[in-house]
């Protein structure tokens, strides 16, 4: 037997919730499907439509305010960033939580990011699983699933009117005392098929024709418009900067993404990679050949196929993973 | 409210410090004297050379120098900073008694105790002697520990040399030869007008027992490099210090890496077997 929630105890366990927590869930914003805090659960729309950015903005923030300095007659002050309550992060999909997992090895890691750090502890996620393929995505192949339960502390899958629900945790289950359970034998439905990319072993290829001119041949189409780094669950690339207005100062923390030709220019002008060849092949090879250098194997993307999608030139990352293993086998040693 | 613990241990949260001493070195280099305000701060701020920190020029931003003293000395904490970009141009500007921010101290360091007996060969160019001084600054005050000490420094011109008050110190120290340089010379100028890698080919240091460390721009290192190769050095035998754009130390913010190294974390200091594996250009 499964445990269940209709549709509309789930709402009326989530405005509890909201009584004494931040609820982040999907709501439209102008028209684009966002993660938000929400006020009432109406807000919430259930889509099988992805949201535009991904969740982990949640904990890594588009602007984040490292600290504020203050300038007073008694002296410089710096004032820490004050901490937000506890938050449910309602509605994200496995592909997210799987970027989330994937970005934590960077922010988790030691010395750990204490905004980061601090809203990821605070935070529960309560997962939905897919019931649709979604254009672009190829979590399966990334180590991940439609219905992967994995990285979640609650998973939801839509069944009858309301959800199975699988708890993962302890964070998880201690969120759902408050909610209104009851046993079925409703089944989910399978999992549905994914577009695939042959990912396994990819670092290796990426490592020997890391300078072919392949690259050079995708970067004469990129025009370098960044979207891909800016809608990707695992790009985590800032830049700090100081932001001044009405007598404070705000050190921010900003995304910020390889593709501007900008990005690792140093002062006095040299740039380390000066040209659109050196920089697509950076965020492949982050991703793809650095990632699982750095972090025992982990492969940084979780193949939720944003990028595939928004890619105005139709640069595929499913592809350059096929293009490079193909090279593998066509240069295979020992091949004639 | 007392803060989290998790808050005020943000990595990011610079010490305040006061700018004790500013001193012009070049037209557009100086050297600034930093005391951190906070005595338990002064106390446990201890750094090796080779390593650097971020300075903050509060409103403008903040950016990543080698330190250019030594700790050992308690002197203070001193940075040559070169006017170039936009923090270190806020920096300039700055006078005695400024508050700043320093964070750090952060990357690996100069293997100095493998060095003890060795004859060591120093090339700098330019502003890339301010992660070598401390370098110098050790050996000479520790003289006897090291063999032979060669400081090889050149600059565009005369007025480009950023320790110029100091090379007689360096000279007078014991086994210690000091060689300058020059791209292009001025009337007063009666030294070496020549590339450092000319001049390192001109002086042909011994590798036994020995070995180079530079820094400088990227063109200089790599021909350098050349140059003691050919003089029979092998790739351990030479050792750098790498720059790259930084905004965290922390190998987070993904900028200042070369292939699945980062400058900021496995660097700045690497031997010429470490970057012959780099799988990109730095």
């Amino acid at each position: 037997m499964a445990q269940f929630i209709s549709r509309k105890d789930l709402l009326t366990w989530l405005a509890g919730l909201l009584q004494h927590r931040t609820v982040v869930a999907p709501v439209i914003v102008q028209g684009n499907v966002l993660f938000r805090p929400i006020e009432r659960t109406e807000q919430i729309v259930f889509t099988s439509e992805k949201s535009v950015i991904p969740p982990k903005e949640w904990f890594f923030r588009q602007n984040d305010v490292l600290f504020t300095v203050l300038k007073k007659d008694s002296g410089t002050e710096i004032s820490p960033t004050v901490m937000e309550r506890e938050a449910v992060l309602f509605g994200i999909r496995p592909c997210d939580a799987h970027g989330m997992a994937i970005i934590d090895n960077v922010f988790l890691g030691n010395p750990a990011d204490a905004l980061y750090a601090e809203r990821r502890a605070k935070t529960t996620l309560v997962g939905l699983a897919c019931i649709d393929a979604c254009p672009g995505g190829f979590c399966s192949s990334m180590g991940g699933g439609p219905q992967d339960p994995s990285r979640l502390d609650i998973m939801l899958t839509e069944a009858g009117d309301g959800f199975i629900v699988q708890v993962i945790t302890e964070k998880g289950n201690a969120l759902l005392a408050s909610a209104r359970l009851s046993d079925s034998s409703l089944q989910a439905a399978a999992p549905p098929e994914l577009d695939k990319a042959p990912a396994v072993g990819i670092a290796k290829p990426m490592e020997r024709f890391f300078n072919h001119e392949y690259w050079s041949r995708v970067a004469d189409r990129c025009i370098g418009c960044q979207i891909c780094t800016y809608v990707c669950p695992t790009c985590h690339c800032f830049d700090v900067r100081d932001y001044q207005a009405k007598g404070k100062i705000e050190r921010l923390r900003t995304w910020d993404g390889c593709q501007s030709a900008l990005f690792n220019r140093i002062a006095g002008g040299h740039n380390p990679r000066p040209n659109r060849t050196a920089r697509l092949r950076q965020r492949f090879a982050h991703k793809l050949l650095y990632f699982p250098k750095d972090y025992q194997g982990v492969l940084g993307c979780s193949g939720c196929g944003r990028c595939v999608v928004r890619c105005p030139v139709n640069i595929d990352i499913r592809e350059v993973i096929s293009d490079m293993q193909k090279l593998g086998v066509e240069n295979a040693v020992g091949s004639a | 409210m007392e803060a989290p613990e998790a808050v005020r241990a943000n990595p990011f949260v610079p010490y305040l410090a006061t700018v004790k001493e500013i001193t012009d070195l070049t037209p557009d280099v100086k050297l600034f004297s930093i005391e951190l305000n906070d005595e338990a701060a002064r106390k446990s701020f201890d750094y090796k050379p080779g390593q650097f920190a971020f300075l903050s020029a509060f409103g403008v931003g903040e950016s990543a120098f080698g330190l250019t003293s030594v700790a050992y000395r308690n002197s203070g904490i001193e940075f040559a900073i070169r006017r170039v970009g936009t923090v270190s141009s806020a920096l300039h500007e700055l006078e005695p008694g400024a508050t700043v921010g320093v964070r750090g101290p952060y990357g690996n360091f100069f293997p100095m105790d493998e060095y003890k007996g060795k004859n060591i060969v120093i090339i700098g160019g330019g502003i890339g002697m301010a992660p070598l001084r401390p370098v110098i600054d050790t050996i000479i005050d520790h003289r006897d520990d090291f063999g032979n000490l060669t400081i090889i420094n050149g600059a565009r011109t005369p007025r480009d040399l950023v320790f110029a008050s100091e090379f007689e110190a360096w000279s007078e120290a014991k086994d210690t030869n000091v060689v300058l340089t020059v791209d292009a010379g001025d009337d007063s100028w009666t030294g070496r007008v020549a590339l450092i890698p000319a001049v390192v080919k001109e002086l042909k240091p011994s590798h036994h027992n020995a070995v180079a460390i530079t820094c400088g721009p990227p063109i200089m290192i790599r021909f350098t490099l050349a140059a003691l190769k050919e003089l029979g050095f092998s790739n351990e035998q030479i050792v750098t210090t790498l720059e790259g754009k930084m905004k965290c130390g922390m190998g987070k913010c993904g900028r200042c890496n070369v292939g699945e190294k980062y400058v900021c974390v496995d660097g700045p200091v690497f031997n010429f077997a470490q970057i012959s594996k780099f799988i990109e250009q730095f």
